[in-house]
């Protein structure tokens, strides 16, 4: 579990180069034009709004929503300096996050 | 509009349950649905897994409707009479069954 979390916490680093949208507003507008490619929720998030990503994101046939840690840690990993719950990644740039996800979620 | 935004159709009140046991006048009137005709930001809309494929006529119901009182209720009419057919036809159940919240 815990080597997974830091994969995924690079490829997160990696992710500056692409598209991203911090934040539950502009990830749920993301999901509705159908640019994100994959969200990434923290495990702290409150359930309902987890729930309801989940289900835009399975209407919406999008990549995969995957729980990381705290919010603060998935803040730390995108290199800000604030906490973020909710994260949509519309263009992956050098990231390789987006193909390694499925395996992962899969693997569970 | 800046934002986002979207023309909805639904039923306003809902038809009212019906027995077995009740008449045919009574079942007409408790048949009844109204409509309405709205156009809303897409952020204030749940999208559902449910879908219901009924033809509305594009040319009655559009966006220019709202500058016009007697247009918008007629396009309120076209949208009842389609709602209430399929309604009708016991299809769809979930789009008829009153939402609780």
């Amino acid at each position: 579990m815990k080597k997974s979390l830091e994969s995924i916490n690079s490829q997160l680093q990696l992710m500056g180069s692409g598209k991203y949208m911090l934040g539950y507003k502009q990830t749920l507008k993301m999901i509705r034009q159908g640019t994100a490619k994959l969200v990434v929720l923290a495990n702290n998030g409150p359930a309902l709004r987890k729930s309801e990503i989940e289900y835009y994101a399975m209407l919406a046939k999008i990549g995969v929503h995957h729980y990381s840690g705290n919010n603060i840690e998935l803040g730390t990993a995108c290199g800000k300096y604030y906490r973020v719950c909710t994260l949509a990644l519309t263009e992956p740039g050098d990231s390789t996050i987006i193909r390694s996800m499925p395996e992962q979620t899969g693997g569970k | 509009r800046p934002y986002s935004h979207a023309l909805v159709t639904g039923i306003d009140c809902y038809p009212r349950k019906l027995t077995a046991a009740m008449g045919k006048k009574k079942i007409a009137k408790r048949s009844k649905i109204k409509s309405f005709v709205k156009v809303y930001n897409h952020s204030h809309l749940m999208p559902t897994r449910y879908s219901l494929d009924i033809r509305l006529d594009k040319t009655i119901i559009n966006k220019d409707v709202f500058r016009d009182p007697a247009l918008k209720h007629k396009t309120q009419q076209e949208a009842k009479v389609e709602f209430e057919e399929r309604y009708k036809t016991g299809k769809n159940k979930w789009f008829f069954q009153k939402l609780r919240f």
